[in-house]
């Protein structure tokens, strides 16, 4: 068995490739995204679906090109349309002609025989403690990728040399890629920490913060965003992630009797979300409203909402983000991406809405000014 | 508490449940004030106060939702969430009252009943009868009010099954040739497909269906289909479909198809997410039935009526010259 996964930023091409092949399958990862994945996308998929089902389908005929023939895909029961991604793509693939077996991940309903052939598919006759051990490796990695993701985007609107944080980065994910320890994947983190904070840093420098929120799949793959966590950094704004696929992956599962740390944070988001949205939209729809209450709230410049087009939570987000940003007097910048976003379009909206944070941020000292003296 | 005027748009789910809204409100001692049939100025209005990049049937709701708001105590705009086990209805409709609020400003007060039937709070009947407060005080009468109101409407979605022509009803699901003959005397058999607030609203449609009853074809839709036919396709699924509005469009396609009538228009709207997906299933479906000519007609602001009449009357064409060569050579 050949297995495949679709790519998403470093979690796939690490975390999850390093649970399969720990369960014994030989992993054929799709090649990173580039031009041709996503013209493969969106050649076959239908054309008004959203942007992610295009590149992730571009991604399996990659990977089947390079001779896999197996794909592991998430599903999920609605609201939104990604619990019906992996069906599409598995009856667009079998029209194009490719022999392959697709195993779809998600909460068993109905069909048990089915499930259950995947499971054993999945298992590989490993014992349960090999199964739970690949586990538990897949999930630190996720874990120390995350976290040093996000020290990255702390450290790299201050550091001196530029590149110089994203150089370490991609040391130490390399290193985590590597290894297939639990302890190892450890001290490899906080070595890379440390190399984080041994970069010389610009003195004194205030730093713009904004809070990147919206769709999953957008917000956390550099090639479909165009790497805007990086462009951010080096305009000198510091990026809070609001997404994670910590989460994600618990509710996927059914996991959530885990009870791991994010859980506690969970409830603040929806609750900060509830004046303006109550109710779950399906997808990141009411965390997105909820973060950026939040941000707002703990002194962020603004928010950059990530939407693919037409997706449906992130529209209604949107629509009910405009009100959260009139009334809290918060700037939240909306950015659409479809196959054809361009990057310099992207890096002039980008630009502008950074420096309109700057002057709202000089105008905030000026008046605090005015009132103390 | 006298003459409450309730406002209802007529758009989105009015298709699906206005008598059950209506009758009950009335029962009530509301009045019940209906935006009425889309027009160019509630078109305009819904375009200009929504976001663009959202789906053109929740435009034109807002667009109702405007023309009503001055003239309303209240908008009743409920959040349905969930009516069957195992699916929703899309997350537009789940955060439909918020999204009116965040974008509209001035509005009166909203009646904006959850209705998700996961939660005893939030059934069907519970969400109704909390409506049922803020009219009257009488519990008795807004109990039978609500049952009243439930046993018009089922009352009237079995009218709508009725009225399905039982020749169609009976056609053997093996492929007759002897049909197709017959057929070719008849009106063509023609079935318009899509979410209800596509098919019925004449103004976003450009009147297709008039259109095509005026050419004596015989207009066959979703609601005229069996509940218990529709699920009956849907078993077919490789996996089943989560969203309550979809499975009636896809689950009566399917229907029609392996009934061979003439044809299937599929009415689609422009940024619809759950079009996008089921569009795909229904045309992979389609294919396994090369006598049924299938098409899809996408809408949004800018379709104009001369494309559509172009596009049906090509599609009439094409059925024509089909049936013509086979019944020539059979
Ligand atoms: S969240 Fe949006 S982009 Fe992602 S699958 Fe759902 S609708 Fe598509
Ligand atoms: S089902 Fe489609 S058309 Fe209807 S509200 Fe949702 S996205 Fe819009």
């Amino acid at each position: 068995m050949k297995v495949t996964i679709p790519n998403l930023g470093n979690l796939a091409s690490i975390a999850g490739k390093s649970l399969l092949s720990n369960l014994g399958h030989e992993v054929i990862l799709p090649p990173s995204n580039t031009k041709r994945t996503l013209d493969l996308g969106v050649r076959y998929a239908p054309e008004y679906c959203c942007l992610p089902l295009k590149i992730v389908l571009g991604n399996f005929i990659e990977a089947l090109e390079k001779g896999a023939d197996t794909i592991i895909m998430v599903g999920g029961w609605g609201p939104c349309r990604f619990g019906y991604y992996a069906e599409i793509q598995r009856m667009i693939l079998k029209s194009l002609g490719y022999k392959f077996e697709m195993i779809v991940l998600e909460v068993p309903r109905g069909n048990l025989i089915r499930i259950l052939r995947y499971v054993n598919l999945l298992r590989n006759k490993q014992s349960l403690s090999s199964l739970i051990n690949a586990g538990e490796i897949a999930w630190s990695k996720v874990v120390a990728i995350e976290e040093l993701e996000k020290e990255a985007l702390r450290i790299r609107p201050r550091e001196n040399i530029k590149g110089e944080t994203s150089r370490i980065l991609k040391k130490g994910l390399s290193l985590i890629d590597n290894t297939n320890s639990i302890g190892e994947i450890e001290r490899i983190k906080q070595q890379i920490i440390d190399d984080f904070n041994k970069i010389k840093v610009k003195k004194n420098k205030e730093l713009i913060k904004v809070k990147l929120v919206g769709e999953f799949y957008v917000a956390l793959e550099p090639f479909v965003n165009h790497n805007i966590e990086e462009k951010l950094g080096y305009l000198g704004v510091e990026v809070e992630r609001g997404v994670s696929i910590k989460p994600w992956i618990t509710s996927v599962f059914s996991l959530n009797f885990l009870k791991v740390g994010y859980q506690k944070e969970k409830n603040p988001i929806e609750k900060a979300a509830n004046p303006y949205l109550p109710q779950s939209v399906g997808g990141e729809g009411q965390p997105t409203v909820g973060n950026v209450v939040l941000a707002s709230e703990k002194g962020f410049d603004g928010a950059i909402q990530v939407v693919p087009f037409t997706c449906m939570p992130e529209i209604v987000a949107e629509t009910v983000n405009k009100k959260v940003s009139e009334d809290l007097d918060f700037p939240v910048l909306t950015l659409i991406f479809d196959e054809q976003t361009g990057e310099e379009g992207l890096n002039t909206r980008l630009e502008a809405f950074i420096d309109l944070l700057k002057s709202k941020k000089y105008d905030r000292h000026l008046t605090a000014r005015r009132l103390a003296s | 508490m006298g003459n409450l005027k309730i406002g209802i748009p007529q758009a989105l789910l009015y298709y699906e449940y206005f008598p059950l809204w209506k009758n009950f409100l009335e029962s009530l001692g509301a009045e019940v004030i209906i935006s009425g049939p889309t027009t160019k100025e509630i078109l305009d209005l819904g375009v200009k106060s929504a976001i663009s990049e959202i789906c053109f049937p929740v435009k034109v709701f807002y667009g109702h939702v405007m023309s009503l708001k001055d003239r309303v105590d209240y908008l009743f705009i409920p959040r349905m969430v969930c009516v069957e086990k195992g699916a929703y209805f899309c997350p537009k409709f789940l955060g439909l009252p918020d999204m009116v609020k965040s974008s509209l400003s001035s509005l009166p007060p909203l009646i904006e009943p959850t209705i998700d039937i996961r939660k005893s709070a939030t059934s069907f009947k519970n969400s109704f009868l909390a409506v049922g407060k803020l009219i009257s005080n009488n519990s008795k009468k807004i109990y039978q009010s609500f049952y009243e109101a439930q046993k018009s409407f089922h009352l009237y979605l079995q009218s709508k099954e009725n009225e399905l022509n039982p020749e169609i009803i009976n056609i053997n699901q093996q492929y007759s040739t002897k049909l197709l003959q017959n057929n070719m005397k008849n009106p063509l058999n023609i079935a318009l497909l899509g979410h209800s607030y596509l098919v019925y609203d004449a103004f976003i449609n450009l009147n297709l269906i008039s259109k095509l009853k005026k050419t004596k074809i015989n207009v066959l839709t979703a609601e005229m289909v069996r509940k218990q036919d529709i699920e009956r396709k849907l078993k077919r699924l490789h996996k089943p479909i989560f969203w309550t509005l979809s499975k009636k469009i896809v689950g009566s396609a399917f229907y029609f198809l392996e009934k061979r009538i003439d044809g299937i228009i599929h009415l689609t709207s422009f940024e619809c997410g759950e079009d996008s997906m089921i569009g795909e299933l229904i045309r992979q479906e389609s294919l396994k039935y090369p006598t049924v000519a299938y098409t899809e007609f996408v809408f949004d602001e800018h379709t104009g009526e001369a494309g559509i009449d172009t596009r049906t009357e090509a599609f009439l064409d094409m059925i024509i010259r089909r049936k013509r060569y086979e019944s020539n050579h059979t």
